[in-house]
């Protein structure tokens, strides 16, 4: 008897819960909670964005809260203000620490959209976060301007609401190949880390070769954090190139140049993704960094400005002045990807999406970060890739030539001869 | 399931003064039929929950929170209830995830038309129940640290081989799913895979399987010798756990629209499995779902607080717990003469 009232319950208790499931319950209710804080005297734009304090991208995450931060603490006291027609807004911008972990972005990017009802969002740092962010801002429809997430797929696939003002992953050779084709490098090697960004720059690598008429001798690949690339060192030593490009982290440079040495590899060029931009590099590696070519996407030597900023220099002089230290180019992309937000929703003079959408896609501005113009993916096709070269324990622009600060030395000596 | 005798001089102490006299009751009432009712009520009372005019983002933290109590009570499964402690489960999330990516996406494997999401999910389910199979058959004769430590370079392995497959697997550029999302179905979806995961752990520990289980844990020779076909009873368990955790692993890659090696087979999510399933309770049915939820805010509250250092204060709670409470919270509840934090409770208590 009790069994069966036992079981009478939970059969009950059972189809409750399966009715509740059956219903068609409510949309989630993604009403602005403040709607009524419209109403405010004073006008203001709310911006978004989760970027890491912590985690493993905390470094490269607080030079872009720094760059933001430059950019909000500009346009609200010393601009005055975005533009908008004739109205002059404030501008609020609300940051979370996305700890650089896919599920708390997710819950901040929703949040930030469904709760806390922001205009616009700016984009987290790396592509990795960037890739599940976006698509959240995709499907609510909301803007999401970045700089710090090149991989090509993130551009593939199809998103309407997604800019980055950083110059895509698979351009990040192109000066340096092209400099290097017209001194008269003929063969190159390509190795890479096999994640996605590092393989945008390879696959781009590729492309610029065959475009500048270099011939790829050998491609390899290796394993994030990897520990040793004796072994493709010593493959590529084999093949002699006149070119060696290398994608991948900081402690990826380091390694390559060590093993080059080690191994007596003489290429006459080393092109090496992110490590030679960063004076870090140099205090670690010492003396063999010198002629290492690096791709970077800005310098503050480089010779862009704009009327907002001034100068590249100017810019990186109030980043000094204003965080104590000189910007990284990470922080300047950060500082870029705000304005070309602003400078869109002034040319819209709105602040409806579709409007600032069709004025993202039109926009076509020099800043102090460089040309800012937008393909139909939402990759800054304006802006070509710097390169630099160190000369003499100095990190010198060399490409493209009209922000370069000097010229190129090719060949580099070898090993022995240092 | 029952509180365990206790010992003699805890029966008196709790007679002379109770402190918190209705907890024992409370947990042996909770293993029984009851607990099983007051768990379909909160199922009841989470699935109203959206018609009270929830935010998106409630929706959200809501079905994150069922992955947690999914993982951690599938954990428990064969970490707490059969005694195998597996290091490495997260290798069934990430092989789940992956055949998620791989069968919607379609394009690595050049699979005509794609699957849609529906389809795939028991898929990815089944697709790790099968590798548990697989590796379960040689791992699960290990004993003690030795199925830990296999199981983990299972996991590293699994991870190196998704990174190497890149015709398949995209490599380490990962996989880019759909982008669709809807939250509400992932919360009424998380609900159900999470409320039948539960209740199924709660049959399991009342049925003689379970008891076989059990038996397995507390003496594995002396379980074969009274006839329970040990290796059967194991791998069951290990694929009825692999089975779920693939199937939350394929909902994952879904409502995070990209995978990568790195982002799926991370050893992190197993120690997150361990640390809930042991904060709750091993072994026991309301033990991990508790935990989940405990550690899910706890972390939110560290990180709010304490910045980067959130992963030291993460540590020293996993010490602790295994320090003062190695039964956990529902242990240590149930039957506090059994652990130090227990008997420091009576102790206070007492001299109230």
């Amino acid at each position: 008897m009790r069994l069966i009232l036992k079981l009478a319950s939970l059969l009950l208790v059972a189809s409750l819960v399966l009715a509740a499931c059956s219903l068609a319950p409510p949309a989630p209710v993604d009403e602005p909670a403040v709607a009524a804080s419209a109403a405010d005297e004073e006008k203001i734009i709310y911006l978004g964005a989760a970027v890491s304090e912590t985690g493993k991208f905390s470094r490269e995450g607080k030079d872009t809260r720094q760059g933001y931060g430059l950019w909000l603490d500009w346009v609200n006291n010393e601009y005055g203000g975005i533009k908008v027609g004739d109205d002059r807004y404030k501008v609020e911008l609300i940051m979370y620490d996305d700890e650089g972990d896919p599920d708390t972005a997710a819950r901040l990017v929703e949040k930030l959209i469904n709760e806390d009802r922001v205009d616009f969002l700016l984009g987290p740092y790396s592509s990795f976060l960037t890739q599940s962010a976006s698509a959240i801002a995709e499907k609510y429809g909301k803007i999401m301007i970045e700089g710090n997430g090149a991989a090509e797929p993130l551009f593939q696939r199809g998103f309407q609401n997604l800019f980055a003002v950083l110059t895509p992953a698979i351009n990040y050779t192109r000066s340096a190949l092209q400099l290097l084709a017209e001194r008269g490098a003929k063969t190159v090697v390509i190795a890479y880390e096999d994640t996605a960004f590092p393989t945008s720059v390879a696959d781009g690598a590729q492309h610029w070769a065959a475009e500048y008429g270099l011939e790829v001798l050998g491609v390899e690949t290796y394993p994030v954090n990897v520990a040793d690339v004796s072994g493709i060192m010593s493959k590529f030593k084999e093949l002699e190139p006149d070119i060696f490009v290398g994608g991948g982290h900081f402690n990826d440079a380091v390694l390559f140049i060590r093993a080059a040495k080690e191994l007596d590899f003489n290429p006459k060029a080393m092109v090496i993704t992110v490590g030679p931009s960063n004076p870090k590099l140099i205090e670690e590696v010492g003396v063999d960094t010198e002629y290492v070519i690096g791709p970077t996407q800005w310098e503050a030597s480089m010779s862009y400005a704009d009327g907002y900023f001034g100068t590249a220099a100017e810019y990186a002089e109030r980043y000094e002045k204003m965080w104590g230290e000189p910007p990284t180019y990470q922080a300047a992309e950060s500082t870029a990807t705000a304005l070309a937000l602003h400078i869109a929703i002034e040319q819209a003079a709105s602040l409806d999406t579709a409007a600032v959408r069709t004025a993202l896609r039109n926009l076509d501005v020099v800043t102090f970060y460089g040309p800012i113009n937008f393909d139909e993916k939402g990759r800054n096709a304006g802006k070509p890739m710097g390169a630099i070269q160190i000369q003499d324990g100095e990190i010198l622009v060399v490409a493209p030539t009209n922000a370069a600060v000097t010229e190129l030395n090719y060949p580099a000596p070898p090993w022995k001869d240092r | 399931m029952g509180t365990g005798t206790p010992a003699n001089k805890s029966e008196e102490r709790a007679q002379r003064k109770p402190s918190l006299p209705f907890l024992a009751p409370v947990h042996s009432l909770l293993a029984g039929w009851i607990g099983l009712v007051l768990w379909l009520l909160l199922l009841l009372l989470l699935a109203l929950y959206p018609y009270t005019g929830v935010s998106s983002v409630a929706l959200f933290v809501g079905s994150q929170i069922f992955v947690l109590v999914t993982l951690a009570s599938n954990w428990n499964l064969i970490g707490g209830m059969t005694g195998y402690v597996d290091f490495g489960h997260a290798v069934f999330f990430g092989i789940g995830a992956y055949i998620m990516g791989i069968l919607v996406t379609g394009a690595p494997l050049l699979i005509s038309p794609e699957w849609g999401f529906w389809q795939a999910l028991p898929a990815s389910g089944v697709a790790a129940a099968l590798f548990a199979l697989l590796v379960g058959l040689p791992t699960l004769r290990l004993k003690g640290p030795y199925f830990s430590i296999a199981m983990l370079g299972t996991l590293v392995a699994m991870r190196e081989i998704a990174r190497v497959l890149r015709p398949f697997t995209g490599g380490g550029v990962g996989l880019n799913l759909p982008p669709i999302l809807n939250r509400l179905g992932d919360y009424y979806l998380m609900l159900a895979v999470m409320g039948l995961v539960v209740s199924l752990i709660w049959w399991i520990q009342r049925s003689q399987f379970g008891q076989s289980l059990i038996a397995i844990r507390e003496d594995e020779i002396g379980a074969e010798m009274r006839g329970i076909n040990t290796t059967l009873h194991k791998i069951a368990a290990f694929m009825i756990a692999a089975f779920f955790t693939g199937i939350v692993g394929g909902f994952w890659a879904w409502q995070n629209t990209y995978i990568d090696p790195d982002v799926v087979f991370v050893e992190a999510r197993t120690v997150e499995m361990v640390m809930m399933s042991m904060l709750g309770g091993l072994g026991t049915v309301w033990g991990p779902p508790l935990g989940a939820v405990v550690i899910y805010y706890l972390q939110d509250l560290l990180w709010a607080n304490l910045y980067d250092r959130h992963l030291l204060a993460l540590g020293v709670l996993l010490v602790a717990i295994v320090l003062f409470m190695p039964e956990g919270i529902l242990g240590t509840l149930g039957d506090r003469s059994s652990t130090s934090l227990g008997r420091l409770l009576s102790r206070v208590g007492r001299s109230k």
